[in-house]
């Protein structure tokens, strides 16, 4: 459906010591507007609250 | 949950959610604008918040000037109370 880059068909074109963000692919949205709004994000895999210790996957 | 105390608290409320699923959609089709689905749910969300906010403009007034129209009898926009004066 959409052709985004893969890291692996691209792994030599990724120089080392460089930080790379992961591509956000097919994301699923919260079917509930009050409840995306109140996470301040449309998307579940986006949600990470900051629990002042670890850091929520 | 949002605690809403009348009908025009409740139509802001709702006005407020899709518009922010709106902007979130807005960001995520910057980086994915081939991504048809997520152009299906925008199309579906940008519709029904215009809807929306003519459906509220029609019952309080005007939120912004796209729907500051359609009152012939009277400029509205300028007329009805402030949001800082506590009414919305």
């Amino acid at each position: 459906m959409n052709d985004y880059p893969k890291f692996e068909d691209y792994r030599d074109r990724f120089p080392l010591a460089m930080a790379y963000v992961p591509w956000q692919e097919r994301p699923i949205l919260y079917e509930n507007l009050e409840e995306g709004f109140c996470n301040g994000t449309l998307f579940p895999e986006l949600n990470k609250p900051f629990t002042g210790r670890r850091c929520v996957k | 949950m949002m605690q809403c105390k009348n009908d025009r608290e409740r139509m802001l409320c709702d006005i407020s959610k899709v518009s922010f699923a709106v902007v979130d959609l807005t960001l995520y089709l910057d980086t994915h604008s081939c991504d048809s689905q997520a152009q299906d749910y925008f199309n579906h969300y940008v519709r029904l918040l215009n809807q929306m906010k003519r459906e509220y403009a029609m019952k309080y007034g005007p939120l912004n000037l796209s729907t500051a129209d359609g009152y012939s009898s009277e400029w509205k926009w300028a007329n009805m109370p402030l949001p800082w004066e506590g009414v919305c």
